[in-house]
């Protein structure tokens, strides 16, 4: 398909200086009571909201790069994966993507309960942005990928979650992209799937795509991945060497329990990740 | 070697490359055709559940103004059904309006979009089953009142069009709107009846007191059912000046509505 997926190219990802704030205050369900005490009486309405944000993200991905992206839960991953898809729109910096981007963030998003696994097919596929002409071309192959057999006729809302990650895989890998973002979902998928999956991403790696996944299953992290970073509260505690830093982060599991209830950034001194240098090739400086 | 691939460049103040809805074309069209076949799979009598609710009402309103009140106007049915199927439409975009955006929240998370596709794709749904009633409409009309096709349904597609720019120009801003403030959700049916109220749905507009027939049709839908009752009811050519009204003003609320949907769909990806 595309003439340009080898040679010496600009990188897939570039994200320089990025920033994410989410202004929580308007989180919550508002009612226009709310609004008028806020706004009209210049009052605060009682509600302290927290705070969540990604702060000074660095990254470069180069074509034919698999990157994993680990950290605990709400350290800001997926919003990172939703940031380099153009989901949100950065607070500052810029990310600058090359090539076609898929994106399987949340499980089942694209499908709707109530149609079959062909009609979610049709509807997933346009949803990534192919055509309906691309989508007939590779349609038997999605099928045969996802190995849904004959549930493939039944509404998805009789899937069990490892056949909804199945279907939406498939077609997201069937829509060609040049920089695929997964989010958690190979985890639901059985053996079989898994190394299907391993096999058709080796396969989209060798052609010069690109792939950045979150993932809590770490092994999953070491295994695809040519770098992976370390999210830690909106910013990146560690990057370099996959099984650096996925030793690392287990590794800061023992020292932060141990340092107690002000979590992983008292851990401080020796058993530091920060100590670690994050490998050179992938830093981008200034 | 030439670099071929599409470059998006992501910051604070790049504008906004997802407002260009034409490279969403096939998903507008697959979010239509889901639409229509969820609501109507597994349903036994389908479009006629669609059809039920507003012959229901068009019988109430026939009963209610042709026996009892007695709207004078010849054939009270026939002037009714002129009318009726383009207010339950407007009714029924505007409503879905109110949940457009939190029913496809997990959607815009997942993949990017511009969010202007879920607006119009649930307009393009009712405005295809309003096409199928304004079909049986026609039919009724050309046997049962008029005896023939009149010329002026070449005018339809005029005004299927301006009522289409006018009910996504409001639906925009309901959208977004309620995403911020869930009391919309509450609000919305009632100015909803009041509009069916003031506008002349089940009445003429020549009823209206000529000295405040100007503010009346300040009403867009007001100018626009009457151009219907015009095409459909009379067979006749439809008003110039209030045709250059309706879109003109269509146009205006569609403006405006779409700006503030522009202003705010960002956040209502994040909140929704």
């Amino acid at each position: 398909m595309s003439s340009s997926r080898n040679g010496a190219l600009l990188p897939a990802v570039e994200a320089r200086g990025v920033e994410k704030r989410f202004d929580l205050s308007r989180s919550r369900p508002t009612s226009l009571r709310e609004w008028f005490i806020r706004t009209m009486l210049r009052r605060p309405v009682e509600w302290r909201h927290p705070e969540f944000r990604i702060t000074g993200f660095d990254l470069r991905v180069e074509p034919g790069e698999a990157v994993s992206i680990i950290g605990g839960n709400g350290s800001g991953k997926s919003t990172l994966l939703r940031l380099i898809a153009g989901i949100y729109k950065p607070t500052a910096g810029t990310i600058t993507t090359r090539g076609r981007v898929a994106a399987v963030i949340e499980l089942g998003s694209g499908l709707h309960p109530e149609l079959t696994g062909v009609e979610n097919v049709r509807l997933y596929g346009t949803v990534l942005g192919m055509t309906r002409e691309e989508l007939r071309e590779r349609f038997d192959w999605i099928i045969d990928f996802a190995e849904i057999g004959d549930f493939i006729h039944v509404p998805v809302k009789y899937y069990s979650s490892g056949m909804l990650a199945r279907l939406a895989f498939s077609v997201a890998m069937a829509s060609d992209p040049d920089i695929l973002l997964i989010d958690e979902v190979l985890a639901v998928g059985d053996e079989a799937f898994r190394e299907r999956c391993a096999d058709r991403l080796g396969e989209h790696l060798t052609r010069g795509s690109t792939v950045i996944l979150v993932s809590h299953d770490l092994d999953v992290a070491r295994r695809y991945a040519t770098q992976a970073l370390w999210i830690d509260r909106g910013r990146v505690r560690m990057r370099g060497d996959p099984n650096a830093v996925v030793d690392a982060y287990i590794a800061s599991h023992y020292v932060d329990h141990e340092a107690g209830a002000d979590g992983p950034e008292a851990s401080g001194s020796a058993g530091s990740p920060e100590a670690v240098p994050a490998s050179s090739p992938q830093v981008i400086n200034g | 070697m030439g670099d071929s691939r599409v470059v998006r460049v992501h910051s604070p103040d790049s504008r906004d490359r997802l407002r260009d809805v034409w490279p969403f074309r096939d998903m507008l069209r697959s979010l239509v055709v889901r639409d229509l076949s969820v609501k109507y799979q597994r349903s036994a009598l389908g479009f006629l559940w669609t059809l039920l609710s507003p012959l229901i009402m068009l019988m109430v309103l026939i009963a209610v103004f042709s026996h009892i009140v007695r709207i004078p106007i010849e054939r009270y049915w026939a002037f009714l059904v002129s009318g009726y199927f383009v207010w339950n439409c407007v009714q029924q975009s505007l409503t879905t309006a109110t949940y457009v955006l939190q029913q496809h929240a997990s959607l815009s998370r997942s993949v990017a979009f511009p969010g202007e596709v879920l607006v119009l794709g649930a307009a393009g749904a009712k405005l295809i089953e309003f096409l199928l009633e304004l079909g049986l409409v026609l039919i009724v009309l050309a046997i049962f009142h008029h005896g023939t096709v009149p010329l002026s349904v070449l005018a339809l597609p005029a005004l299927i069009a301006i009522q289409f720019v006018l009910t996504v120009g409001l639906m925009y801003p309901i959208a977004v709107v309620s995403v911020l403030f869930r009391d919309v959700q509450h609000a919305l049916p009632l100015v909803v009846t009041l509009l069916f109220y003031l506008s002349p749905v089940f009445y003429m507009v020549e009823l209206v007191p000529e000295h405040l027939r100007p503010i009346y049709l300040l009403n867009p839908f007001a100018g626009l059912l009457t151009l219907f009752h015009t095409v459909l009811y009379d067979g006749a050519a439809p008003s110039l000046p209030l045709l250059a009204w309706v879109v003109g003003s269509a146009a205006l609320v569609h403006v405006v509505g779409y700006s503030i949907f522009k202003r705010y769909k960002a956040t209502c990806v994040e909140l929704a």
